[in-house]
């Protein structure tokens, strides 16, 4: 048995070649967002108790759970879609570096500008491929027509996705396939270049290999975005992502990089989620 | 059978039941319309009748057989009749004889076993007259400037007349016609200033001068009108009618001259549709019953769109609304039940209420405010075009509103949250993505609102129809569009033709050819709206999801 | 097994596969220990015909062995297991590994039984039997605690592998001695050296399957590590 690794690092638990990051112990510079003490009420239920975690800046994290465990809900709270629902109480807060998003005098789509936000299914709005990446910039007021081409040819390639559409950019985007659209959406949320990334279970309505793109594309993203996926998919958030929280019933159960949790998780619940085990 | 009725087949057979009836019903309709309708523009063919009646009188009828039926003995009793006991029922004709100024009705009933000879000669000519009707007979003789000419050159004479009645009817029309709305203008404007006290003799002499240049151009033109008038007149022809009386036509009077007999079937053919084409652009003649219906035609189409213009963005706007930024409580509820019932309030209603609000109330207040110097002679105060318009746009907005509304609803959520989450307001949200997508919709019911609007009547006798409308609510005056004047309605004008003329028997073929032209119009416009809403579905298609 | 917890997951047909892999382990673990206990008693009493019985069960044990693996590869590929069962299974595949090798040095020792021994030298393998006991004593507690994935056991006898390097010393300069007085006991005494050897092996080899166990229950990997270490766990 021939120890390839140097000696200091082959002690206990320390043999991992990546550095991982002290999730309880983050530098302002490292973390992107801290969500402290959040509290969400639908009507009377409470749907997230107390949740209190810091999202590592450049990195992809995911959400896992049940369904119902409000790892959607809580994703929707950092760019504040659940504004929409109907009496949907939150207390506690979410800063964005270190400004609270719930304060009263934040501009909400400002914010969703530097929250992007990908959704379950592909909903590529019905027009052209080159005006859903630049509807974003539009909004903003963006009318050059250079600086479109630049961006959308930009977004594009980083989504993936310009050798398969750049014959074809005014062609509807309804026109594309399944995967095409999802990486479509993204080039559109990130046509606007956003910090934070939110995926919602981005693949759940894919195929498998569609899935793997993405899954790729995610790995590419970081380099340039903060990213928070959601999944229901626990190889897929074993696959793609850094950091893990396990939720349950509204809980954050666990939360720590995706290498301790999916080998050795801390709590049963955690355990028994991830082995497929009655809970 | 207990099978049977478990396997389903029974409610196919029914279901397929109900597709035919309506089926059959919609070509039924169409089809008794069309050939109805149609039948009238067919020249047809003259009959030329020896009659003997029971006290053995001879006498000649000329004319075209209108009608035919069979009707029994016993109801001729009264009649006094000496007739064939044995025989049951009794075949008659209706025949148009024309010739007014001979006859007093147009029309007459033949029993057929006093027809001793029936002829077809080839020497009858109908002359069609801008009053009077038709004169059917033979023709005499074509004086010519008082001097006796071929009857061959008549073809020639009738185009020379044509040519100068349409000279006469320019000038009647646009030129004479400008200068009486300045005239109009002018006098309107004095009165005005006379109201505002503000008639300085500057002014009283500008606009004298004004009118004095017009009233010269006016004598000019009326100068230059009775000259073609006295060309058109020169001539005239003789025509001998079916009692052998001779009558003289000028060609003042004369619109066509036609020998139906000498025609084939390709000649009638060119007459048919000569016919439909004179039906489509000319004026009515003869309290409605001859002529065309363009007057109609367009005051149909220019209210029916004008009253698009105005409900859609009331409607979209209001359903907007409703289902975007209201609350969900029971007030908005009680809006919508609200909504959806008043389009069930009967059309009538409408119309009082547009005579009571718009007429009197809206239109008064704007006379009084706006057109005094008009009055007592109400502009806006009287029902028009536009309280038409108004009046309808309010019945057919219900539509158009729950139509939107279920289009917005039919939207998916991912579309909109698709666009917020890229920072989008809900303003630009649903400009930029939710009006386009539920353009569709938005069609639809605009085609139930046009559907619905062009098919009113009883509203519009309240508020802006008329039998017979003197200027086109469109013309080469300023301001162009005269939304204070009344029209003429297709629906209306069926109406009047069929239940109000002086001679219900000649106008019923053209109540058929109206009413077919009114559902070939409302078709049109439908058509139209349908296919502008298949390519916008076309573009926002959903993915099916 | 209830600490495995395996008939707790909602697919029964993975329940069914982890505890079929789990038999096989153990039922492995019998036959090695059986051969190894022959091996040992064929070397004690010079039984040629026990001796060539346990070259020639061998084959069973590689057997097990290579079906236990495709069973194990199977799982991971049709169930992607975590977390603990992930470690179950890397635990089991090094395992058989492990005991697939003790199988091959109880055949080693099974070859020394072949040899003919005068009875001058019979006392070598007399110390020869002292240390096979303590492998075997080794060897079962380790595959019992394997069975119970006790974690406790397994850190305690992981320091049994010291007391079985000490023996294997102690017993090398013996049989050094032995050659350097007796050159012409030279092959023979290189015979015992080899099972000696094999012995020590099969005792490193049990101490993996312990640190396996530790890994499985506390999911630290131990190798490598020293004994203040293990304790701290």
């Amino acid at each position: 048995m021939i120890s390839i690794t140097p000696k200091a690092q082959a002690t206990g638990s320390e043999t991992s070649f990546e550095s991982k990051l002290d999730l309880t112990n983050l530098t302002p510079e490292q973390v992107a967002l801290d969500i402290n003490k959040l509290n969400l009420f639908y009507g009377k239920k409470q749907a997230l108790n107390n949740i209190s975690m810091s999202i590592p800046k450049g990195q992809v994290t995911a959400f896992i759970g049940p369904s119902g465990c409000g790892k959607s809900t809580l994703l929707r709270c950092i760019n504040r879609m659940n504004d929409l629902v109907d009496d949907c109480h939150i207390s506690g807060e979410i800063n964005l570096h270190g400004n609270n998003i719930y304060n009263k005098h934040v501009d909400v789509a400002e914010l969703r500008r530097k929250v992007g936000m990908v959704f379950q299914r592909p909903n590529p709005f019905p027009k052209t491929i080159y005006e859903n990446v630049v509807y974003g910039l539009r909004i903003m007021g963006e009318n050059n027509r250079r600086n479109l081409d630049e961006a959308v040819e930009k977004s594009l390639r980083s989504a993936a996705l310009w050798n398969e559409v750049k014959d074809r950019l005014h062609e509807s985007a309804l026109g594309l396939s399944g995967g095409q659209q999802q990486r479509l959406v993204i080039a559109r949320a990130i046509a606007i270049q956003p910090e934070v990334l939110l995926l919602d279970e981005p693949t759940s309505a894919l195929d498998p290999i569609s899935t793997l793109t993405i899954e790729e594309l995610i790995n590419d993203l970081k380099e340039q975005f903060t990213v928070v996926i959601v999944t229901h998919n626990m190889q897929q958030a074993a696959r793609v992502s850094d950091q893990t929280a396990f939720m349950y019933m509204g809980d954050l159960i666990e939360y720590s990089d995706t290498n301790t949790l999916f080998t050795t998780p801390q709590k049963k619940k955690t355990e028994d989620y991830i082995t497929g085990r009655y809970g | 059978m207990n099978k049977w009725f478990k396997s389903g087949s029974p409610w196919i057979w029914l279901s397929a039941g109900g597709v035919s009836i309506s089926l059959i019903s919609v070509l039924g309709l169409l089809w008794l319309i069309a050939s109805r309708g149609l039948s009238y523009f067919w020249p047809s063919d003259l009959y030329q009748f020896d009659i003997t009646d029971q006290n053995g009188a001879k006498s000649v009828v000329i004319g075209e057989i209108y009608d035919r039926e069979e009707i029994p003995v016993s109801q001729l009793a009264h009649l006094n009749l000496q007739l064939d006991p044995n025989q049951e029922v009794l075949e008659r004709l209706l025949i148009k004889t024309g010739n007014r100024e001979l006859v007093s009705l147009d029309f007459r009933w033949l029993l057929s076993n006093y027809i001793t000879k029936t002829e077809k000669p080839k020497e009858i000519a109908v002359v069609e007259r801008r009053t009077h009707g038709n004169f059917y007979g033979y023709i005499d003789s074509v004086v010519l400037d008082g001097k006796t000419v071929d009857q061959s050159e008549l073809p020639k004479l009738l185009e020379r007349v044509d040519a100068f009645q349409e000279q006469i009817d320019e000038l009647q029309k646009s030129d004479i016609g400008a200068i009486n709305y300045k005239l109009e203008r002018l006098r309107l404007q004095k009165r005005k200033y006379q109201l505002d006290n503000e008639l300085t003799p500057a002014r009283q002499a500008e606009i004298d001068s004004e009118t004095e240049i017009l009233k010269q151009d006016y004598e000019k033109l009326e100068a230059e009108l009775m000259g073609y008038r006295e060309k058109v007149a020169r001539d005239h022809i003789v025509m001998r009618a079916m009692d052998g009386q001779l009558v003289t036509v000028n060609f003042e009077h004369i619109l066509k001259v036609t020998f139906n007999n000498q025609l084939n079937v390709f000649q009638k053919t060119g007459m048919f549709f000569s016919q439909i084409w004179g039906f489509l652009v000319e004026d009515p003649r003869e309290a409605n019953t001859e002529g065309g219906v363009f007057p109609a035609i367009f005051g149909t189409v220019l209210m029916v769109l004008l009253m698009t213009i105005i409900v859609s963005p009331f409607g979209v706007i209001a359903a907007i609304y409703l289902h975007e930024y209201a609350g969900k409580n029971a007030l908005t509820k009680i809006l919508r039940i609200a909504v959806i019932n008043l389009a069930g309030v009967p059309s009538i209603v409408y119309g009082v209420f547009g005579l009571g609000f718009f007429v009197y109330m809206v239109g008064g207040s704007l006379d009084q405010l706006f057109y005094s110097e008009n009055l007592p002679s109400p502009t806006f105060g009287t029902p028009g075009v536009l309280w038409s318009a108004l009046t309808l746009a309010i019945l057919t907005l219900p539509v158009v509103i729950v139509s939107t509304e279920e289009g917005l609803s039919r939207i998916p959520s991912a579309m909109r949250h698709g666009s917020l989450a890229l920072g989008a307001t809900k303003a630009e949200t649903l400009w930029r993505i939710i009006l386009p997508i539920a353009s569709p919709a938005i069609m639809t019911g605009i085609i139930l609102a046009i559907a619905r609007a062009a098919g009113e009547v009883a509203p519009l006798m309240l508020v802006g129809v008329v039998k017979m409308a003197p200027n086109l609510p469109l013309d080469g005056n300023f301001p162009f569009l005269h939304l204070d004047r009344k029209f003429m309605h297709l629906g209306f004008h069926i109406y009047d033709v069929g239940f109000q003329s002086p001679n219900v028997e000649a106008a019923r073929p053209l109540v058929f050819a109206t009413a077919l032209l009114l559902v070939t119009i409302i078709v049109a416009l439908n058509m139209t709206a349908v296919s502008i809403r298949n390519k916008l579905r076309e573009r926002y298609k959903m993915l099916e999801h | 097994m209830d600490k495995l917890q395996i008939g707790r997951h909602i697919s029964g047909q993975f329940n069914e596969d982890l505890e079929r892999v789990i038999n096989n382990v153990m039922h492995m673990g019998g036959l090695v220990e059986k051969q190894l206990i022959d091996a040992l008693a064929a070397v004690g009493q010079s039984d040629v015909n026990l001796a060539k019985q346990v070259l020639s069960n061998d084959y069973q044990i590689n057997a097990y062995e290579v079906s236990i693996d495709d069973e194990c590869t199977r799982i991971i590929a049709k169930r992607q297991p975590a977390a603990g069962d992930l470690r179950l299974i890397m635990a089991v595949v090094k395992t058989i590994a492990d005991l697939e090798r003790i199988g091959d040095e109880a055949e080693k020792i099974a070859k020394v039984a072949l040899e003919s021994f005068s009875s001058s030298q019979q006392d070598l393998l007399v110390n020869l039997d002292n240390l096979g006991r303590q492998v075997l004593e080794f060897l079962q507690a380790s595959l019992d605690a394997f069975t119970r994935m006790d974690f406790e056991t397994a850190i305690k006898i992981h320091q049994m592998d010291d007391k079985i390097n000490r023996e294997y010393e102690a017993l090398m300069r013996q049989l050094m001695t032995y050659m350097m007085e007796d050159p012409r006991s030279i092959p023979q005494v290189m015979t015992v050296i080899w099972s000696a050897r094999a012995l020590e092996r099969i005792g490193d080899r049990c101490q993996n399957i312990c640190e396996y166990i530790i890994y499985f229950v506390k999911g630290k990997v131990v190798r490598h590590t020293t004994a203040e270490d293990m304790q701290n766990l």
